[in-house]
């Protein structure tokens, strides 16, 4: 064991919107002094911005007040012992199931936010989103001698003993990890190019999350984005449909659920792609009264020195009618991309993410394992040649997405066929 | 309390309650920003920071906990929850605590923030840009001062305090035409004073007028072996998966760095000296002692093409029988070259300057895959037209016995001094 650390952050801060010039001052200090200092300052940054930039916006209309009390709650919390027996067990399983390995690790990272906010509209929240997650990595010797790994989270929504109840129910899909890295060990590269390939679900979501998502986010259209112009446009095959799920998708509670966002707004759903068509942005209060639209709970602050930013929550591409095994059949020359590592985004829609498992597919059969590469494309014209969803969702559960601040989110979706280009050599 | 009577406190606690070692880091900092964005300068903040990690260990098993508090009665319950969580871990004979008893102080530059400063060297940046690149709309800008204070502390009697103020500034933005706009970009700065106005710093004039040039891109067909060039901004990336995929405690600890074995021996062409150097007087951010408690000192990775050190904490050291480094990495420094970055351009008959890379971080192997964005293409010599959609594919290792040259320009953006290099036989793939 290499790590063991427990780490807890709180504090307050406050915002303070004067003719659209926002002051904002926090500390990490509980007291009554501290708490005045910090509205004062607040205040004072907002006068400081507003005499000099002269904005002269209008206050936001006045929304009904309401309570949202906490939906979670747990008297006692889990302890550092029940995590470490927990992890060596999990540790002493891996290293059962996986004895051909250069090494290992295993990880795990529990995340829990707690806030409580008032606003000047009267609104009061207190919530709190707990979120827990294991991290297994294994490490083969490639048949080059170089290392070659794979890498996968495990969890969601809860805290650790909610979530993690026993190792074993695990031992499957460790299994199943530990073939993928010693198949991948003599992987060989992927062909540069454009390809027809199905993405796994955890590509779907990454894809709605970091190709789509962040274009349509409010503040990122009034930069310049490729979402602004393509409002109410086809942007996408016909049968997509992508929604940023506020708590609920399709009857079960989501990976990271937002009931009320970090301004006051009730958290609902935003659905930006409806069979093909760009529907809506997400938003905070401002950018919705700039754009006439109305907010769903898209104003998101990670830590309390954090201001409210517009964020996804839980971005999915929603299921579709076919079977994984008749998609992949479905497929002459192409490949099966099945985890991912990473991803970016660009204004333009421009995406990529790097793919950390796959197998070719020659002639409707999978073939030979890969090496990691990347794929990349444009958002909406891959989403164009979307022509095959499977009939299931899964969610990814341990996303940090990086704009400006961390914050957990949520992304899914189904496995697609569509055309994307692939890195190699 | 102040921050080092904090420290004293816990190291005082750990004692008291049975600790066998422990080590504490103590740290206040406050933030004021000036904030840009959806097409107005829209928010000032004034961020109160703080922070405190405690670690103790008994029998060789650790415990580390981390809060923002400096309550006495915080104080306390970290303190036990530290050894709490000890009492679970397993022992570790690797673990331990800085025994290069010392005290010392450092301080660097400007500790109270000028917010007017803050808001006029945004103002004036954002009418500059309006005037001289009109088709960049920007997504953020911040101008921002953060002073802070560390106290390390351990039970071995090392105590050691930084004082630090930096100033600084980031914006990310794209260009837009007609509706259609260019990849987003960005880069950032660290420094002491607001003397010489923003547009003017570093890279920002080049950065800026060639995002107006990405609007209109070109697609590739097929790919090609060929040159890339690679500017400061983009180099610094690269460092940073070289040390994390071959210098850090993590890859060393787990076997898989390449050159685990390679100390003093070749791993670059004989021009790269590329150094980590946290208390380089030219950078304005630094770190003079290191997260485990020594004072860091300026160290050569490569030098002349062989390698040198890595970037091994204390534990990184006993974890593989390895000597511990002078630094743990960060504030990289690569000597510059004879050649000028034009005469480096020049020199490829076909190729890409390799303005930022988007790809996953590449595997312990050190294979690389990405995006090459707001990348241009160069043809006989010169800067063509800007790409979309093109993947550069490598080795990292590789890639360090193929550089073909390293330009004599280098910019200082605050936290590195970095010149262009170019590399040779990079894949360069289309659509």
């Amino acid at each position: 064991m290499t790590g063991n650390a427990v780490s807890e952050t709180s504090g307050f801060s406050a915002r303070v919107c004067k003719n659209g010039a926002y002051g904002f001052a926090s500390s990490a200090v509980y007291t009554p002094e501290s708490v005045a200092a910090s509205v004062a300052a607040a205040a004072e940054n907002a006068a400081f911005l507003d005499q000099r930039e002269k904005l002269g916006k209008v206050p936001f209309a006045k929304v009904p007040s309401f309570r949202e009390e906490l939906r979670y709650t747990r008297e006692d919390d889990v302890t550092q012992k029940q995590i470490i027996d927990y992890m060596n067990e999990l540790d002493a399983l891996v290293a059962k199931l996986c004895p051909k390995l250069k090494s290992r690790f295993t990880a795990a990272r529990c995340l829990t936010m707690e806030k409580l906010l008032y606003t000047s509209d009267g609104v009061f929240a207190h919530t709190a989103t707990p979120r827990s997650i294991i991290y297994v990595g294994l490490t083969a010797e490639g048949n080059d001698g170089a290392p070659v790994e794979i890498f996968e989270p495990f969890g969601t929504f809860g805290v650790f003993d909610e979530v993690f109840t026993n190792p074993v129910q695990y031992e499957s899909l460790i299994a199943e990890l530990y073939e993928q890295v010693m198949a991948k060990a003599g992987g060989v590269y992927a062909e540069p190019g454009r390809k027809q390939v199905i993405l796994h679900p955890d590509l779907a979501g990454i894809l709605a999350h970091e190709a789509v998502g962040h274009t349509v986010e409010a503040d990122f259209v009034l930069s310049g984005s490729v979402g602004g112009p393509n409002l109410n446009k086809q942007v996408a095959s016909e049968l997509v449909t992508m929604v940023d799920f506020a708590h609920t998708a399709l009857g079960q509670r989501c990976p990271v659920p937002v009931y009320v966002d970090d301004e006051g707004t009730p958290g609902t759903d935003a659905v930006l792609i409806e069979n093909g068509i760009l529907k809506e942005f997400m938003h905070n209060k401002e950018s919705a009264a700039h754009f006439g639209h109305t907010p769903k709970g898209n104003a998101r602050a990670f830590a309390y020195n954090d201001e409210p930013l517009i964020r996804m929550r839980n971005t999915c591409i929603l299921p579709g009618k076919d079977k994984l095994a008749d998609m992949i059949a479905s497929i002459d020359d192409g490949y099966y991309f099945i985890k991912t590592g990473n991803g970016q985004a660009d204004a333009t829609g421009e995406f990529m993410f790097g793919v950390n498992f796959g197998y070719e597919i020659k002639k409707g059969k999978l073939g030979r394992p890969l090496k990691d590469t990347t794929i990349a494309g444009v958002a909406f014209d891959v989403l164009k040649t979307v022509d095959m969803l499977s009939d299931d969702l899964s969610w990814s559960c341990s996303g940090m997405c990086g704009k400006k601040q961390m914050i957990p989110v949520g992304m899914g979706g189904p496995a697609i066929r569509a055309f994307v280009n692939v890195g190699g050599r | 309390m102040d921050n080092r009577q904090v420290a004293e406190y816990l190291i005082q606690t750990m004692k008291e309650k049975g600790a066998d070692m422990g080590e504490c880091r103590v740290s206040s900092n406050v933030k004021t920003e000036v904030y840009y964005e959806s097409g107005k300068i829209s928010m000032v903040r004034s961020v109160l920071g703080a922070s405190v990690g405690v670690k103790v260990l008994k029998d060789m098993k650790k415990g580390a906990i981390q809060i923002n508090s400096a309550e006495k009665e915080a104080l306390d319950k970290a303190v036990d929850d530290a050894l709490a969580a000890a009492a679970f871990a397993k022992p570790d004979e690797a673990e331990g605590i800085s025994d290069e008893v010392v005290t010392a102080s450092f301080e660097k530059g400007p500790k109270v923030p000028d917010r007017d400063a803050l808001y006029s060297a945004m103002r004036t940046f954002v009418d500059d840009v309006k005037r001289d690149y009109p088709k960049i709309s920007f997504d953020s800008i911040s101008t921002e001062h953060v002073a802070s204070e560390v106290v390390y502390q351990n039970t071995n009697g090392v105590c050691l305090t930084n004082s630090n103020g930096v100033n600084g500034y980031g914006a990310m933005f794209m260009a837009v035409e007609n509706g259609k706009s260019s990849s987003f970009n960005y880069f950032g700065e660290t420094f002491t004073d607001f003397q010489q106005p923003l547009i003017e710093r570093g890279l920002a004039r080049t950065i800026l007028s060639e995002t107006e040039r990405q609007i209109e891109t070109r697609n590739l067909e097929g790919k090609f072996e060929g040159d890339i060039l690679i500017p400061p901004n983009c180099l610094d990336v690269f460092l940073y998966y070289l040390q994390q995929n071959f210098l850090s405690d993590m890859v060393h600890i787990e076997g898989t760095s390449l050159w685990k074995d390679a100390l003093n021996t070749v791993v670059a062409v004989p021009e790269l000296t590329f150094a980590c150097r946290p208390r380089d007087e030219r950078l304005a951010a630094n770190q003079p002692f290191t997260g485990d408690g020594y004072i860091a000192q300026n160290m050569n990775i490569i030098e002349n093409g062989v390698l040198k050190n890595f970037t091994l904490s204390r534990y990184g050291a006993a974890k593989t029988g390895k000597a511990r480094s002078a630094n743990t990495g960060g504030y990289y420094v690569v000597e510059p070259g004879t050649k000028t970055k034009e005469e480096l351009l020049a020199s490829i008959p076909k190729g890409l300057l390799l303005n930022r890379f988007s790809g996953g971080s590449p595997g312990t192997n050190g294979d690389f895959t990405g995006v090459a964005k707001n990348s241009f293409l160069i043809e006989n010599g010169k800067v063509t037209d800007a790409v979309s959609e093109v993947m550069v594919s490598g080795n990292l290792a590789t890639m360090l016995k193929n550089i073909t040259g390293i330009s004599v320009e280098t910019i200082n953006d605050g936290n590195s001094i970095l010149p262009w290099i170019k590399v040779s036989g990079i894949v360069i793939s289309g659509k």
